[in-house]
């Protein structure tokens, strides 16, 4: 019973970072209407910037937040190449990002190795009468939640939040009332690569990322997304500890080789059932 | 006075035109490439052969992908499954290879058709999603049942191509691949050329403009996008059927997720929608690739140059191309020559965006 509530809080944790993930994905798509192929990227960077500040001497909550700004920055490189230039079809955009997540393995294989990286996160064991908990996934569940009030603070009560949402239900009303639709999908951008920076961070304590990592965190997060249709922040954070906990007792009690397998096949289902529901005009052009 | 019809120019002077520049190019480019395995040696025969096949593979791809206007990220899945069949009924089940082959295309694309069916409800960045998440699965699926497939280790040993008692062994062996493959490409070039002009071609780009438009105009949409979408898994197949027995050894690792990003670079360089460009885009990428290879192995250079060089290039490519040259290499030299400009699938979306 034990091992399977230690289980199950490993698998929220693994969860939230998928949710950060996702919120990366719906932050952009929101605004852009561009499903961005790197944003595993933004995660696996961080996590791997965030080591070598840590390395190079510097304290340990700063050391994080480079690499979250670290995230952030290449999150805004990425915007300006996918959608910088006007008019950039979506398709055209999607490739983009692809071909950007493609090009991001050149620079991490050079600067980092082909090797996993890690470093300590917080340290120690809590203790809920006979239940052990690490630290360092309270940590993560912690500050996902902040995040998530924090976003929805941004969202629900700052002029850029609601002009970014503005944007994503209406980009002609948007530009008419004098949004520039373009710098807000630029911000949008570099909010999702903080987004994904923060997952990085937070995930590399517990299980060290490669340059190829992204694919893993990137196929979940979308997974989460699309159980909120792309579009909605609180939807996703459901849809990812929904499929961090299912990870997680797959790997604990079934195959654990399957565990992207359980992934994937949820995505497929949850996606087609999505899309028999919506009426095709709804989805033209998207 | 009465307006008679224009005569029309006589056939020299047709054959001239600048209009006919195409088909001569495309004849030179028939004889050259028929004549050079004569001069290639067998290394270069190889990459001669994999141009070949890819050319088959991006094929579809273009036609899928500029034509129907859906997007394929696992194309290398439907290569994975032609290769694997192919393998598994010759080298286990005993079966000649020609009539394996015959099975693993059609098989191929029979799974494509029932895969598509439901996943072709999906659309634009879904349907990306969800074919890059196809493949992912095939590959773990392979890797979980190893009495089958070999596990991780791959399968060794495939049988060569084969008619009857004579098999392909021996020194002209590449060779004699490479018209095989040669053959089969033209074949799957030809018949794109004609779906193209047809009838259902004309209804595919009508409904990769507008599904609803299309459905309205009375093209069978859905049946449309699982056929063309079972006819390019069809040609990935048929290639990774070839690729099977020409290389002798398959794995897992042998078609990573890469693989299916290298034949959309190639789809994109020649043009989406471009029939003959997949030929100019595959053996273009392919032949940098092979540079970027000879390059990055050079003495004095850390054992990781290859992979940094070919991510960076694939990254680098792609994004230029569909920043600066959407509508691909081929098809904007072909309107630089005739004078008119080319409109690409990506570009007709962008004007009706724009509008």
């Amino acid at each position: 019973m034990n091992a399977f509530v230690q289980d199950l809080l490993s698998g929220i944790a693994t969860g939230c970072t998928f949710a950060l993930v996702a919120t990366g994905f719906v932050v952009i798509y929101r605004v852009s209407r561009v499903v961005n192929f790197a944003q595993g990227i933004f995660a696996v960077l961080a996590g791997m910037a965030a080591e070598s500040f840590l390395a190079r001497g510097i304290p340990h909550p700063m050391g994080e937040i480079l690499g979250v700004l670290a995230g952030a920055l290449a999150g805004g490189g990425v915007g300006l190449a996918a959608v910088g230039r006007r008019n950039t079809p979506p398709l055209a955009s999607l490739i983009i990002t692809l071909g950007i997540a493609t090009g991001a393995y050149a620079l991490l294989i050079l600067i980092w190795g082909d090797q996993p990286v890690s470093y300590a996160g917080i340290a120690g064991t809590t203790h809920a009468g006979p239940i052990r908990i690490q630290n360092q996934f309270l940590l993560v569940i912690g500050v996902t939640a902040l995040t998530f009030a924090a976003l929805a603070a941004f969202f629900g009560r700052t002029y850029l939040g609601k002009a970014l949402t503005a944007c994503s239900s209406n980009p002609h009303a948007a530009r008419l009332v004098g949004i520039d639709v373009r710098a807000m999908s630029l911000i949008a951008f570099v909010l999702g690569g903080a987004l994904g920076g923060l997952a990085g961070v937070l995930l590399t304590p517990i299980q060290p990322v490669s340059f190829d990592s992204d694919v893993d965190l990137a196929i979940n997060g979308f997974a989460a997304a699309v159980f909120g249709g792309i579009v909605s922040p609180g939807l996703s954070l459901v849809g990812a500890l929904v499929l961090g906990i299912a990870e997680a007792i797959v790997a604990g009690y079934f195959i654990p080789s399957f565990q992207t397998g359980v992934a994937l096949i949820l995505l497929l289902a949850l996606m087609v059932w999505q899309a028999t529901r919506r009426r095709a005009t709804e989805q033209e052009g998207t | 006075m009465s307006e008679l019809p224009a005569e029309p120019p006589p056939l020299w002077q047709r054959l001239l035109s600048r209009q006919a520049l195409g088909g001569w190019v495309l004849a030179a480019t028939a004889v050259v490439s028929l004549l050079a395995p004569l001069g290639l040696d067998d290394a270069q025969l190889t990459i001669y052969v994999f141009i070949g096949l890819y050319t088959m593979v991006v094929a579809g791809l273009s036609l899928l992908m500029g034509f129907a206007g859906q997007v394929s990220l696992g194309q290398a899945a439907f290569f994975t499954i032609g290769a694997y069949t192919a393998a598994i009924l010759t080298r286990d089940a005993g079966m000649p290879s020609l009539l394996a082959l015959a099975i693993s295309t059609t098989a191929t694309a029979g799974i494509a058709a029932l895969v598509g069916l439901p996943l072709l409800r999906l659309r634009g960045h879904y349907l990306a999603f969800a074919t890059l998440a196809f493949q992912l699965i095939v590959l773990s699926a392979i890797s979980q049942v190893p009495q089958l497939t070999g596990g991780d280790t791959g399968l060794t040993a495939i049988p060569t191509l084969s008619l009857g008692p004579i098999a392909l062994h021996g020194q002209f062996r590449t060779f004699i691949f490479a018209y095989v493959v040669w053959v089969l490409a033209a074949g799957v070039l030809v018949m794109n050329r004609n779906l193209v002009r047809s009838r259902p071609g004309r209804g595919l780009r009508a409904l990769a403009t507008s599904e609803v438009g299309a459905l309205a105009a009375g093209v069978p949409v859905t049946r449309y996008k699982v056929q063309v979408f079972a006819l390019s898994a069809g040609y990935a197949g048929l290639a990774g059927g070839v690729y099977a027995f020409f290389v002798g050894y398959i794995a897992p690792e042998t078609f990573p997720v890469l693989l299916s990003v290298q034949f959309l670079i190639m789809a994109a360089v020649g043009g989406l929608g471009s029939v003959w460009g997949s030929v100019l885009g595959t053996a273009g990428v392919y032949l940098l690739i092979q540079v970027l290879d000879t390059v990055g192995t050079a003495p004095g250079l850390p054992a990781s140059a290859p992979a940094i060089f070919s991510y960076a290039v694939y990254g680098l490519v792609l994004v230029a191309i569909m920043l600066y040259l959407p509508q691909g290499v081929l098809p904007a030299i072909q309107a630089r020559l005739v004078g008119r400009r080319a409109v690409s699938a990506v570009e007709a979306e962008r004007s009706t965006r724009a509008s």
